[in-house]
């Protein structure tokens, strides 16, 4: 088997575990340098030295870098390390974050205020420093981290969903601004089982209502089962490949369609009360009120 | 007038100008009270004057309705609490919310400052959690509740340099999504619109530069024709009764033209039983994305910068 992606540097965010941790794996099998990132050392499951020893172990090349992507200097300084010492910077993963899970009643302003900064802010605050190396260089992969939450596949999660469904607007924008320059920007929707999905709170809910099926189910969706379909989008074949957004998890791939204007109405000169109350129920006969849709999961 | 709200009671916020006073204006047409709030600042959201938001109170009072002014920032927590403890004060309780502030500060996003990115973040997504966390309050203890938020088709990536509106406006969408989920039980829906219409935001003296000297001339006469009132109607619309069964959904809306979004759906699938490795990808993903272009279709709407 040939590296897919010999010579290039990449960063990942949040590689001490998980998603990120495999996805780190996998670009440096494939031939990468590696920048790995954790918030701090010594997270119980793994830190970013870890990531980066592994690398090291399977003779790819690694370095480790600490610091929070919520702060933008800190970012750019992620950025920094790894031009400072692989020379250039081709591939960013956004896969850093956190949830804070409550419904939309009770939370609070520190609940939305952290997972905001961590996933959207540390989105645009690496993308930001990135893009200033890929404009030099002509050339750029960006691979961010939605959720199926931004589609309102959980509940109370508003200020998670607003994040990751934040990032897909994001994503489609940095695509338009940089594309011309060689830089494509595309997102996932990944779904694996790890400390953030299935978590000890989750565990017990679910085991309580009986739900151990649906554990089980989870705990077969594997984070290992992600970096393939990042290994690709970061690849030259993946040029034409810019502003869309996928889902992964194991045995599935897709990719998701754009809203499109499904249903219209349209009148000439301006519209009155009446005109939109005798138009809209033709429109939307046919919703469901959201509430009655399935649910996926939830802890509350 | 007709009384399609009568009783109820609104909070537009930015409703000093534009599409927010337009909604207003329609709101308060059908009956009901409004809270009209607005900064009173510049589009890029400095200064402040309390000015518009009185026009628009006074406006209503003229058509018989009853409104009252609100000044304060919805980019902060407090701000957003003290818009619903206006319309409680006033009117003794809160049916409708329609977030509508918003702000913009282009530029490209190799050259956006970190201070662009936030102030626009916080206008338009923070402005519209606080007022929406506040709100869900009330609208739980009386088991009702219409709430409109405001996204863009930027969110869709249509224009370019607007990497942080583009971020907050679809953050917008799901927000909206999870609301309409964690609130739907209790008898309120969250929807929201993507207006397109010519107002000091999206036709500023810049996009007219611009756009003149690029020849767009035409652009400008189109975008002119489409008036920030013919986004009221549709509000009214989402705030009645009559959609009690819509929630978590988007619309696009200006005038002549009404849209109902599709939802994103898995469009094209592949599968496997082991785990994946990258040579499968390979082979499987470009049949999926041969018919994918790079750079996207660009929009109709070119920015300034």
């Amino acid at each position: 088997m040939q590296p897919r992606l010999a010579g290039k540097v990449a960063l990942v965010t949040g590689s001490g575990q998980g998603i990120g941790e495999a996805i780190a794996l996998e670009l440096a099998r494939q031939g990468c340098k590696v920048v790995t990132n954790s918030r701090r050392p010594g997270s119980r499951g793994g830190d970013a030295d870890t990531t980066a020893r592994r690398i090291v172990d399977l003779h790819g090349e690694a370095i480790a870098h600490y610091g929070d992507v919520s702060d933008f200097q800190v970012a750019g300084g992620m950025v920094q390390a790894a031009v400072d010492t692989f020379g250039r910077l081709d591939i960013l993963v956004n896969n850093a974050g956190i949830v804070r899970d409550r419904l939309i009643l009770n939370m609070t302003e520190e609940d939305w205020d952290v997972v905001i900064k961590v996933h959207l802010y540390g989105h645009f605050n690496l993308i930001r420093h990135a893009c200033n190396v890929f404009r030099r260089q002509r050339y750029g992969r960006i691979i961010n981290t939605s959720s199926i939450a931004g589609l309102g596949m959980t509940i109370g999660q508003a200020n998670y969903a607003a994040a990751k469904e934040g990032i897909i607007g994001l994503t489609r924008m940095v695509a338009r601004d940089m594309g011309r320059l060689g830089v494509t920007c595309n997102a996932i929707r990944p779904n694996a089982s790890t400390r953030l999905t299935l978590t000890d709170e989750l565990r017990a809910a679910w085991t309580k209502s009986g739900m151990e099926a649906a554990i089980k189910q989870l705990e077969g969706l594997k984070p290992e089962d992600i970096a393939p379909l990042v290994v690709w989008l970061a690849s030259d074949e993946a040029a034409n490949v810019n502003g869309r957004t996928f889902h992964v998890q194991t045995g599935r791939i897709s990719l998701y369609s754009e809203p499109v204007e499904e249903k219209t109405g349209t009148k000439e000169g301006p519209w009155t009360t009446d005109d939109v109350f005798t138009l809209l129920p033709g429109i939307t006969a046919d919703l469901v009120n959201i509430t009655d849709r399935k649910q996926k999961k939830g802890t509350l | 007038m007709t009384d399609r709200l009568k009783g109820r009671v609104a909070i537009v916020t930015g409703a000093g100008r534009g599409i927010g006073r337009g909604e207003a204006l329609a709101l308060a047409s059908e009956g009901a009270k409004v809270v009209v709030n607005d900064l009173g600042g510049a589009t890029d959201g400095s200064g402040g004057s309390r000015s518009p938001a009185d026009d628009v109170v006074a406006e209503i009072k003229k058509m018989g309705s009853e409104a009252v002014s609100n000044y304060d920032s919805v980019s902060t927590w407090k701000g957003g609490e003290n818009v619903v403890k206006t319309a409680v004060d006033a009117f003794g309780r809160l049916d409708i919310l329609v977030n509508n502030a918003g702000i913009i500060r282009d530029r490209m996003v190799y050259n956006m400052t970190e201070e662009e990115w936030d102030t626009v973040i916080k206008v338009h997504l923070y402005g519209h959690f606080y007022l929406i966390r506040h709100a869900c309050g009330v609208f739980r203890r009386q088991r009702y509740g219409r709430i409109i938020n405001t996204s863009s088709v930027a969110g869709l990536g249509r224009s370019i340099g607007q990497a942080n509106y583009a971020a907050a406006k679809e953050g917008i969408v799901g927000l909206t999504r999870m609301v309409a989920r964690d609130m739907g039980r209790l008898g309120v829906t969250c929807n929201a619109i993507r207006p397109n219409a010519g107002t000091r935001l999206s036709l500023s003296d810049e996009v007219k530069e611009a756009w003149t000297r690029a020849g767009m001339g035409q652009a400008i006469s189109h975008m002119e024709q489409l008036r920030p009132e013919d986004v009221g109607p549709l509000v009214v619309w989402l705030a009645s009764d009559e959609a009690a069964n819509v929630n978590g959904r988007v619309f696009q809306i200006q005038t002549g033209k009404i849209s109902l979004y599709s939802e994103p759906v898995e469009e094209e699938t592949i599968t496997t039983s082991g785990p994946w490795l990258v040579d499968d990808i390979f082979a499987r993903l470009p049949p999926l994305t041969r018919h994918l272009a790079n750079p996207p279709e660009p929009g109709r709407k070119a920015a300034t910068v």
